[in-house]
């Protein structure tokens, strides 16, 4: 009973946390950018400020829209809120960990691309089609590299939720591995890609023709714009999150342990500061990708995956 | 004549009913053919013995070919060759003994009929022709017969003498298909067609799960077979449902329209608001996406290949490996072969005069369409439930499988979704401001459209082949042959075809023989015969 009360409490709070600290992480992003660049920047907060005047603007539909206009953006915020809900922050063994299965993470993300592609299809306009056809392309390879790297963790844990890949990659003793650090670096060019960061796609770009994630959302304003906008921060703290627990699982608290918990929240804490600065430094000093650049750049994630495999099948062999 | 229904048996006719009287209700219940195809499908899933399976199987195939005929005549020679060729190698392969022969043989036999690469190219071209009843009976309920068979040979018939190997070229056919099926599915512009190829990447993902099983069932891996055999079974069930909604709809469309072309649709939602949403969920069902019915199989086949890369030998974790990451493609593509048809055909502005004024469904249509989304609840919302009932079929197939529950949750997820609506909800309520305002689109600045054009120029709309256009310049020309056509037809048809030209033309020669030619043979063949006679007696 007080371990169902203690797990509930931590749900809580890891859901209140993540929503509330979302618009923080992005507006940290920004802010070092801008300093990475040379310039001012605006304050950390304005993101909340941003989300704030999308809630109280007038919400503008299209004359060529279809009744389902407002369907894609609820659709791609829910799928991500569920998302958000199953993957760790600062503690594991949350009520919502044993939901939280790799495979079922990949189908709401997928939700969530499919609700944004047909939003940019909705209206009928060029660029917003430009943008799905990209992103389709870009999704092909992200499942295919994501999918072999969730490989590499699950022969490591065995297991596929990744509740279950934390606590076993923060207790038992696995080291540093070279497979690890080739499963690391495919998932952080499928974060990249999913997130829609430089190399592969510019969150702060104005030029339609370039865009990918935004040209699908160029129709919307107001409170849908505000759902896909929100979508896109928690997606981004979501891969953090992701990342975090898999790679940096140590110091994660225990839902059933109330004395871990504010070391967890701490270490939390600093692990998505350390990402929202490697992030923007990381962009600043690269330059975005042609398009079809990108299934280059995905498929050698797929292939860094698939040696990750490689080398714990010949570990297992020498080892057996 | 013998029928002997079993577990198995009671399944797949489980699986046909409610197709056959959607198809039924939908307007094909006058046709004789009809019965007939469907009598044939019942008898062959019903056989208890050898002769009366193919009875069946032929009555179906043959039924099947008259209904293509008359539907278009182009494909239907292709059609009825592939039928002859499966039934030439079912036909000695059920009077065999357990061997690894006949096994080759039942899969060449089911494997062409049920579209599995590479002896798929047929099925694109064929499962369109016939009116959409058919179409979805054929989709929905021939190709799981051919399955139906390859399931009751590989794992009842001919198992006493089942080797791995088996499992693993079961296995490489299917991921063929899934990535075939899945890049055209994404490539094709005819709505029929593309429903036609997601066909095949479904018969593929099928074949995956069964070939993991079969292996596992050699090598006596009891989780892994439990795992292969749900996803497969399940996979059947979610397909069964979805593929006849989909071919349903896409009939409506053409009746509508006047074509199912992607490029020539557009915005049917405004005017086929029942049709948009029964086409959706039907369309949530192909990508397989969560909530869905096509969600659990795929996450149970997902499952079943990663825990069949973790054990044995390293190059079967190799080939494993690799198919995980087809299947990662083959998911992808999926998705964007289903957002495609729906964003094409049913959002945006109507590419055609048609298109703007289509009328709804109604009827028995309707019906037919609703009740198969009816159907589609339960295996969505409680796939454990659905994989509790069939596990007679389990015991019957596989008796020392393990069945681990399933840990996909759809209904805690649902919860989760429900809770971050409801706080949305008020977030939107309390602070939000309320209402829409309706207003010419921004379009990156264009004006508005002139008078005569009201939904503006159709060709400024993104096409379904432009939609398509990354994805073929980065793969399609990769894995498919020229002008995207499907890469069998080019390397197994065309070959085969010019043989035969070859061979009529030698069978032509002989035939025109001059009275000199024959004698001449008739001597050469005495002489060669003597002499061969006269060196056996003389070594």
């Amino acid at each position: 009973m007080l371990g169902f009360a203690l797990g509930l409490i931590a749900t809580l709070l890891h859901a209140a946390l993540v929503f509330a600290a979302a618009p923080l992480v992005a507006g940290v992003v920004a802010k070092i950018r801008a300093w990475a660049l040379g310039r001012r920047g605006a304050p950390v907060w304005q993101p909340y400020f941003q989300l704030y005047k999308l809630l109280r603007k007038s919400t503008l539909v299209p004359e060529t829209a279809t009744e389902l206009f407002a369907l894609w953006p609820v659709a791609c915020f829910l799928a991500t809120a569920v998302a958000v809900l199953l993957v760790p922050s600062f503690c594991t063994g949350m009520l919502t960990a044993p939901l939280g299965d790799f495979i079922t993470l990949i189908g709401l993300f997928a939700i969530a691309r499919a609700a944004t592609m047909l939003g940019g299809m909705e209206t009928g306009f060029g660029f917003g089609g430009a943008g799905a056809g990209r992103e389709v392309l870009f999704s092909i390879f992200a499942e295919a590299a994501l999918l072999v790297a969730l490989l590499c963790f699950v022969l490591l844990a065995h297991g596929a939720t990744v509740d279950g890949i934390a606590v076993a990659f923060a207790t038992q003793h696995i080291g540093i591995s070279v497979s690890l650090g080739f499963a690391l670096a495919a998932l952080l060019a499928v974060a990249l890609t999913e997130t829609g960061r430089i190399p592969t796609d510019n969150p702060s770009g104005h030029l339609e023709l370039a865009m990918v994630h935004e040209a699908m959302l160029l129709e919307y304003s107001g409170r849908f714009l505000l759902l896909f906008e929100y979508a896109a921060m928690l997606r981004l703290l979501l891969w953090m999150n992701l990342i975090g627990a898999i790679f940096i699982p140590f110091g994660l608290g225990q839902a059933g342990d109330v004395l871990s918990w504010p070391g967890g929240l701490l270490l939390w804490v600093l692990k998505i500061g350390a990402m929202a600065v490697v992030l923007p430094l990381f962009e600043v000093s690269t330059a975005k990708m042609r398009v079809f650049r990108v299934p280059e750049f995905l498929g050698a994630a797929m292939l860094l995956g698939f040696l990750a495999s490689v080398f714990l099948f010949v570990a297992a062999r020498i080892g057996s | 004549m013998h029928l002997q229904p079993d577990a198995l048996s009671w399944l797949f006719l489980g699986i046909l009913l409610p197709q056959v009287v959607a198809s039924a209700v939908a307007g094909m219940r006058g046709s004789v053919t009809f019965w007939v195809f469907v009598l044939g499908m019942a008898l062959a899933l019903l056989a208890g013995d050898a002769f009366t399976l193919i009875f069946g199987f032929e009555l179906m195939s043959a039924a099947s070919w008259l209904l293509v005929l008359r539907g278009d005549e182009r494909p239907a020679t292709f059609y009825v060759t592939m039928a002859i060729f499966s039934g030439a190698c079912l036909i000695p392969a059920v009077f065999l003994p357990a061997s690894s022969v006949a096994f080759v043989l039942i899969l060449l036999g089911t494997g062409a009929k049920a579209g599995l690469a590479p002896l798929h190219a047929w099925l694109p071209k064929a499962h369109p022709a016939p009116p959409a009843g058919v179409s979805a009976l054929m989709s929905g309920g021939m190709v799981k017969v051919a399955l139906y068979v390859l399931i009751r040979y590989a794992f009842i018939i001919l198992a006493p003498a089942a080797q791995p190997w088996w499992g693993v070229v079961l296995i490489a056919a299917g991921l063929a298909s899934v990535l075939i099926g899945a890049l055209r599915a994404m490539l094709e512009v005819e709505l029929k067609t593309v429903l036609a190829c997601s066909t095949v990447e479904h018969v593929g993902l099928i074949a995956v799960g069964l070939g993991v099983a079969l292996r596992a069932k050699a090598m006596g891996d009891e989780t892994l077979e439990g795992l292969g055999l749900q996803a497969a079974l399940l996979c059947v069930v979610a397909h069964a449902l979805f593929k006849p909604l989909l071919f349903l709809g896409a009939g409506e469309v053409k009746r509508a329209v006047g074509t199912a072309s992607l490029n020539w649709l557009g915005g049917l939602v405004r005017g086929m608001p029942r049709l948009g949403g029964l086409m959706l969920l039907g369309a949530a069902c192909m990508a397989a996406l969560p909530l869905g019915p096509g969600f659990a199989p795929e996450f149970l086949l997902l499952h079943a290949v990663i825990g069949a890369a973790a054990t044995g030998g390293i190059l079967a974790r190799l080939f494993f490996t690799a198919a995980l990451a087809i299947l990662g493609l083959g998911a992808a593509l999926a998705l964007g072969a289903a957002v495609r048809l729906f964003g094409m055909g049913f959002l945006g502005r109507p590419r055609s005069l048609q298109a703007a004024a289509a009328d709804d469904i109604r009827g028995a249509t309707l019906w037919a369409m609703g009740g198969l989304a009816v159907l589609m609840l339960p295996v969505a919302l409680l796939p454990g439930l659905v994989l509790g009932t069939m596990t007679p079929v389990f015991l019957l197939l596989a008796p020392q499988a393990a069945l681990p529950p399933l840990a996909y949750a759809p209904l805690s997820l649902v919860l989760l979704a429900f809770l971050a609506a409801a706080a949305l909800g008020f977030v939107l309520q309390r602070w939000g401001v309320r209402g829409t305002r309706e207003v010419a689109g921004w379009n990156g600045g264009f004006g508005a459209p002139p008078p005569w054009l009201p939904f503006g120029d159709p060709a400024t709309q993104p096409s379904a082949t432009g939609l398509a256009e990354p994805v073929a310049r980065a793969i399609g020309r990769g894995v498919l042959a020229r002008d995207m056509a499907d890469p069998t037809e080019i390397w197994l048809v065309a070959p085969l075809l010019r043989l035969h030209g070859r061979f009529v033309r030698v069978a032509e020669r002989i035939r025109r023989a001059t009275i000199r030619e024959r004698l001449a043979f008739v001597f050469g063949a005495l002489v060669v015969f003597l002499l061969a006679l006269g060196l056996g007696e003389g070594g």
